[in-house]
Order: structure tokens, then sequence, then C-alpha cells
């Protein structure tokens, strides 16, 4: 049995946020202490390195302000040393801590439009391609579906005649199995089409197609004021597959997960992920607390064109479920409790060579 | 369902547009199950090619088609002088789609798969439409002929009466006596089968609508 770490975003960020502290506090003593020819205050570029991914753009602003004062304290209260090394040192130590902080701000800056990038593409491409595709399933199916209908009724309608049309009755009920097996193949051709997209077969684990999917989505995260919280077991078993198919069954569930809690009170909106192995099945829940459907609906949660959304294509799921078995895994959804909705998905743990 | 037709008048038949092959047979066999006519064309360009224009009936089309989609197709009809009506058939229908293909005088707009039942009333109203429409313009072009056979004179006397004007004033503006005037007159009521006054006002103005091409009567507009 693996043991387990809880990682609770927010736990952490407290934990990071009192190491800058502690780091800060030990960089204005050892400042203050050493001679005023030791420019130690080159080391507040750390506590600056490491307030990026912790603080906002004006947090990590104010931090490199806060910098700079310590250094300026630090060199008045210095007693030893000479005074005009003191105030070169002084000079670089300030001017190394505002060129990191610049540089970490424009870095923050381009990651966050990357990512916003990113994620906006994802969701193109999702509404995109789903879109697309099914107009395109729809039509070609109705098409010989309009047939069937037709033809039917016209084979009922001949057998009704007075005498009855046998013979054209006969043809009528050809072209209705023909129509249909060609309704068939279009189904059969879709579902090959999906099965040949899960051609890469890549060692991964399932954490970090978590953790991706997550960072991906973050905007959409932040956007509908979601609070994620992550439960991965660490050391699990590797799983094999292709990571962007993953990630996009992750990706749609976290987005579904996100549209059902969007009319919740703020605080209750939650999402956790989970992640644990047994029995050579490595596998996750994701719980949301939303909307959920009513427990008739459960079965069809996953098939095709089946949607409780308005303007919802009914594809997102059921092509979740087409990836998932393509990778012999398994998905399904359960009532969460108290509310919302559980996915809980299994994916066969690669056999160790 | 039987129908009835008139002796002299050819018997309906029903045009069907689709690019799906079987969605055109299974049309036709419902058709020929109710014992309508019907034929089918693979394109717009198909029924340009081969379509039968005299015969009545209406056009059972599809929206969405490689090449010219249907609605757009309904949109030309006016230029081509195609007077079928139309009855539309489609896989993904939106209201602003149906909204366009009705305010351009489409029957119906039947969601595909549709009832077959609807799809049959749509096509009898539209036959029933083509007719009213066909006899219509029979009867103009009836009433054109007899125009087109007055004598200059007797044309210049409808032309007038039909204004209002009196035989005096007809007379005084055409320069002739007033009892040529009144034998013109009832030269006109006989040629043009007119019984009153009004009625022939109605034949003018029915023989004014049609011809918007120059050859107009005289001082008549278009409309």
């Amino acid at each position: 049995m693996a043991q387990k770490v809880i990682v609770v975003a927010t736990g952490s960020r407290i934990g990071r946020t009192s190491i800058v502290a502690v780091l800060t506090a030990a960089v204005f003593a050892l400042d203050t202490v050493t001679d005023l020819e030791i420019a130690t205050a080159v080391f507040y570029i750390v506590v600056i390195l490491i307030a990026i991914g912790l603080f906002s753009r004006r947090g990590v602003v104010r931090l490199a302000i806060a910098c700079i004062a310590l250094t300026l304290c630090s060199a008045a209260l210095t007693k030893s040393g000479s005074y005009e090394a003191g105030l070169i040192n002084s000079g670089i130590s300030i001017a190394a801590i505002a060129i990191t902080t610049w540089l970490a701000l424009r870095m923050i800056a381009a990651e966050a439009a990357a990512y916003e990038a990113r994620a906006q593409l994802i969701r193109i491409a999702r509404v995109n391609s789903l879109g697309e595709l099914a107009a395109s399933i729809a039509h070609e199916v109705n098409q010989p579906l309009s047939a069937i209908t037709t033809s039917g009724d016209a084979c009922l309608r001949w057998l009704a005649a007075d005498p009855p049309n046998l013979e054209r009755a006969r043809l009528a009920a050809g072209r209705i199995v023909d129509d249909a097996s060609r309704a068939g193949k279009v189904v059969a051709r879709v579902r090959e089409h999906m099965r040949g997209e899960a051609a890469e077969r890549r060692e991964m684990s399932l954490n970090d197609v978590v953790a991706e999917s997550v960072a991906l989505a973050q905007s959409e995260i932040d956007r509908g004021g979601v609070t994620v919280r992550l439960d991965l077991t660490e050391l699990l078993p590797p799983i094999q597959g292709d990571p962007i198919q993953l990630q996009q069954v992750l990706g749609n569930l976290i987005l579904n997960a996100i549209e059902a809690m969007a009319d919740q009170p703020a605080p209750s909106r939650s999402l956790d992920l989970r992640t644990w192995a047994d029995n050579g099945i490595v596998r996750l829940c994701l719980g949301d607390a939303g909307i959920g459907v009513s427990e008739d609906n459960l079965p069809f949660l996953f098939d095709a064109f089946w949607t409780t959304k308005k303007g919802g294509t009914g594809m997102g799921l059921a092509i979740c479920r087409t990836i998932v078995e393509a990778h012999g895994g398994t998905i399904r959804a359960k009532l969460g409790s108290p509310v919302g909705l559980e996915i809980h998905l299994g994916l066969p743990a690669a056999a160790r060579s | 369902m039987t129908e009835e037709i008139d002796p002299g008048e050819l018997p309906p038949v029903v045009r069907i547009v689709d690019d799906d092959a079987s969605v055109r047979a299974a049309i036709e066999d419902l058709l020929a199950s109710v014992g309508l006519e019907s034929r089918s064309f693979a394109s717009t360009r198909a029924f340009l090619d081969g379509d039968a224009p005299e015969a009545p009936g209406c056009l059972v089309l599809d929206v969405r088609m490689p090449g010219q989609s249907g609605l757009d197709f309904q949109r030309q009809m006016a230029s081509l002088r195609i007077g079928l009506p139309v009855i539309f058939i489609t896989g993904h229908g939106d209201v602003p789609m149906s909204v366009r293909a009705m305010k351009e005088g489409a029957i119906e707009f039947l969601m595909k798969p549709f009832d077959d039942q609807a799809l049959l009333d749509a096509i009898q109203s539209g036959i029933g439409r083509d007719r009213v429409r066909r006899a219509f313009e029979a009867e103009i072009t009836t009433l054109r002929a007899r125009y087109d056979e007055l004598t200059p004179g007797e044309r210049a006397v409808m032309d007038s009466v039909v204004k209002g004007l009196l035989n005096k004033q007809i007379a005084g503006l055409l320069d002739v006596s007033e009892i040529t005037v009144k034998v013109r007159r009832r030269q006109v009521m006989l040629k043009m089968g007119a019984t009153s006054l009004p009625q022939l006002v109605r034949i003018y103005d029915m023989v004014a609508s049609s011809a918007t091409d120059g050859q107009n009567p005289s001082g008549a507009e278009g409309r």
C-alpha cells in the first residue's frame, strides 16, 4: 500500500509563504550582522524567485520593495565595515533585486499568457471538434434515418391498401434494411476513427495527467470560483496510453464539473480529485458539488447525443468513454453524497518489465 | 385519397430534389403508395435540366445539398420563372432558416425524419396552390390574347374607358365622333368578355399586371 500525501492547495500555500517570511528574516539578520563589505542582501533574489509562483504580480512588487527597504535598513544598522563599500554593495543588491523582480514579473506575465492561450486553444478545439463531429455524424445518420422512416410509412401504406400490395411493401422493407445497415456503418466508422486515435502508447503517471489537466483548466477553475482539492497518491504505478487523449478526458470532466457548479453558492463549489491504486488498476475519482443528475439518468450519462445541458452536444462524455475504453479502462458515474456527481475512472497499470 | 382531375388537365407531378438517393427513393415510394406521380432529381441543376414545367405539382426541396442549397435555389426560382410551390425538408433546420424559407413563400418546412402525413398534406396544399396559380395564369394569357386582338382604335378607347373618362371626353381626346367611341366601346366589351365597366377595369388590371416587359397597354403602369 503506497503512502498517501494530502496536498491541499491552500495548505501548501501557507507553508511556502512562511518559508518566504523566514528566509527574508534570515537574510535580513545575516545582512545586518555581517560587515558592510559583504553583499548578503543579494540573497533577497532567492526570496523573490520563490515568491513568483506564490504571489500575484502586486504581491511580488510589494515584496521586492520590502526587500529593498530591508537592505537599506541593514546597511544603516550595520556598524562594522567601510561605509563606501557598503554603499556600493547596497546599490548592487538593490539593482539585483530590482532586475530579478522585473524579469520575474515578465516571466509571470508570459507564463500567464501562455496558459491562457493553451486553455483557449483547448476550449476552441473541444468546441470545434465536438460541434463539427456531432453535426457531421448527425447529418450522416439522419439521412438514412429519414429514409427509413419514410420507407416504413410507405410500407405500411402499401400493406394497408385494399388489396395489400405485398410486392411494393417488400421492396420498401428491403430499402429499410439497406438504410439501417448504412446508418450502422456510419456509427462503426466513427468508432473506428476514435479508436484509431489512441495510437500513441506511452508510460506515464495518472497524477501527472491530473496535474496537467488541472493546470490547463486553471483559468476556467478561477473563473468558476471553484476550489480544487487534490488528493494524489504518491508512487502510483504508471499507466500506458496517449497523454493528450487522457488529458482531454480529464479536461472534459473538469469543465463539466465547473459547469455543473456554476449555479451553486460560491463557498460550496469544490472539486475533489483523488487517485489511488488497487489490484493493478490505477483509479481516479473526480467528485464535484454540482447539480448532478437524477438517478434515472445515470445509465445514459455516457451515451452519445445524450445531454442535460442546454446547448450541449451530448458528445463530451461519450468521447471520454470511447477514449477510456480504448485504453482498456472503465469509466462510470455515481451520485455524490450529499450532492453532486462522482466520476470513477479505472485504468490498468502498465506491466512492469 | 383520390385526386379529382379535370379532364384535359395534366395529372400533378411532385418534383423531389435531394442529394440522397435513399431519401429520394423513399419519398417517391411514399407518394406512389397514395397514387401520386413524382419525379426526383439529385440536384437543383438536374432539376432545371430535366423537369417538364407544364405539369402542375410542387417541389419537395432539400435544404443542404452539395452545390446549390435549397434556400438559394428558392430565391432564384422567381427570376427563372418557376412558380412551383416549395416544401422544404431538412436534417438540421433552425428557426432563422425556416423563417427565411416561409417568408419566401414556402408551403412547409419539415425536419427530417418527418411525419408522412405532414408531408402529404403539404404536398396536397402545394398542388392545390399550383392549380390555382396555373388557372390564374391561363386566364391572364387568354385575356392578353384578346387584348392583343383589339384594333388600335378599340385599344385606345379601352385605355381611356378604364380611366373613368366619359364617352364625350374620349371622343375629344381621340378626335373621333362620340358615336364611334360608343361603337368601339361595345366592341371592346364584347371582345374582352366583359359585361360591366367594373369587370372591364378588373380585366384591364390583370392584362396590365401580366405585361411588365415593355408591351404594356398604352399608358398603363406595370402594377
